[in-house]
């Protein structure tokens, strides 16, 4: 008989649970973000149908190292089915 | 209540605020779905089987769960290929958003000495953060790195080939081609003396697809 001690997990984690959960923004312009992120360019906005926005490469970046959870449960298994074994050798986002 | 402001600035809790409680997140203008190419083996009848979708998104969150968790582009094996394109567009010059189009392309000769990865994560997040074009001009389907032996090569797939229709003049087709591919060359660095080009898709058919003969360069 053997005993999987380590199954695949049956939560999400709280940050993936918050992305599931979390309503699309539908003003741009009217978020308040933290003093240290910079915000989206309004001008790219200025004439925006709702919730439909652009980003510069700029404001994107600044989530690389806040998102870094897997995005779905399933993740490592559909990596294994698609891209091939993740590279366990990687470290984390940033990292060298 | 005595809240300063109106109810949902309260309520509007970014993943900068709270990476693990946010409340709202960052919608893409069109969702994308990312598709990967294996190395091709003996077993494959066709070379379809070697395509596989990954996974579709449509926030800027979810991009980042799916690119910190993803293999990076210089750890992919040579015959590898990723496709980002909008959902709903096969990666492939058949389906019909392509057929009619083409793409502007630049190899980087010295894999080596190229920054891949972030080449390749800046054209993503121009793709999702729709910078390459303008909204009129609905030209984009998608953006591929391809990984063979001797060199990486970035894509970047167009409905057209520039021709016009649809209210466009020929000349503001090829107008906003040209400006696509302009904003791509400074995506990914490239120099004066550097040539991003452009070929249709019939044509890379008609010529197979390394001799295709670039219709536009900038």
């Amino acid at each position: 008989l053997q005993l999987k001690t380590s199954s695949e997990p049956a939560l999400p984690s709280a940050a993936l649970t918050a992305l599931r959960s979390a309503r699309f923004i539908d003003d741009i312009n009217k978020v308040a973000y933290p003093p240290s992120i910079l915000s989206p360019n309004p001008a790219l906005n200025s004439n925006a149908p709702n919730g439909k926005f652009k980003y510069e490469k700029d404001f994107l970046m600044q989530f690389q190292t806040v998102f870094t959870d897997k995005p779905s449960i399933d993740w490592d298994q559909r990596m294994r089915d698609t891209v091939g074994e993740p590279d366990s050798a990687r470290p984390m986002p940033g990292g060298r | 209540g005595s809240a300063p402001g109106p109810e949902d600035a309260r309520d509007q809790l970014t993943v900068f605020h709270s990476p693990e409680n946010f409340t709202v997140k960052h919608p893409l203008m069109n969702k994308w779905t990312l598709w990967f190419t294996r190395p091709p083996n003996k077993s494959d009848s066709h070379w379809s089987d070697t395509l596989k979708e990954v996974v579709t998104f449509d926030s800027v969150e979810e991009f980042w769960g799916i690119y910190n968790n993803i293999t990076k582009t210089s750890d992919l094996a040579v015959k590898s290929d990723y496709h980002l394109f909008k959902v709903g567009i096969r990666p492939e010059w058949e389906d019909i958003a392509n057929k009619h189009g083409g793409k502007w392309a630049y190899q980087f000769k010295e894999r080596r000495s190229v920054a891949i990865d972030e080449l390749w994560l800046h054209t993503m997040l121009a793709a999702i953060g729709e910078t390459l074009e303008k909204e009129t001009d609905r030209e984009v389907t998608g953006v591929v790195v391809n990984v063979r032996k001797g060199f990486y090569r970035i894509g970047l797939w167009t409905r057209t080939v520039g021709v016009g229709g649809e209210g466009k003049t020929s000349k503001e087709a090829r107008e906003s081609l040209l400006e696509i591919g302009r904003r791509f060359k400074e995506i990914l660095k490239l120099g004066d003396r550097d040539q991003v080009e452009f070929s249709g898709h019939s044509d890379s058919a008609l010529a197979g697809s390394s001799r295709a003969k670039a219709k536009f360069v900038v």
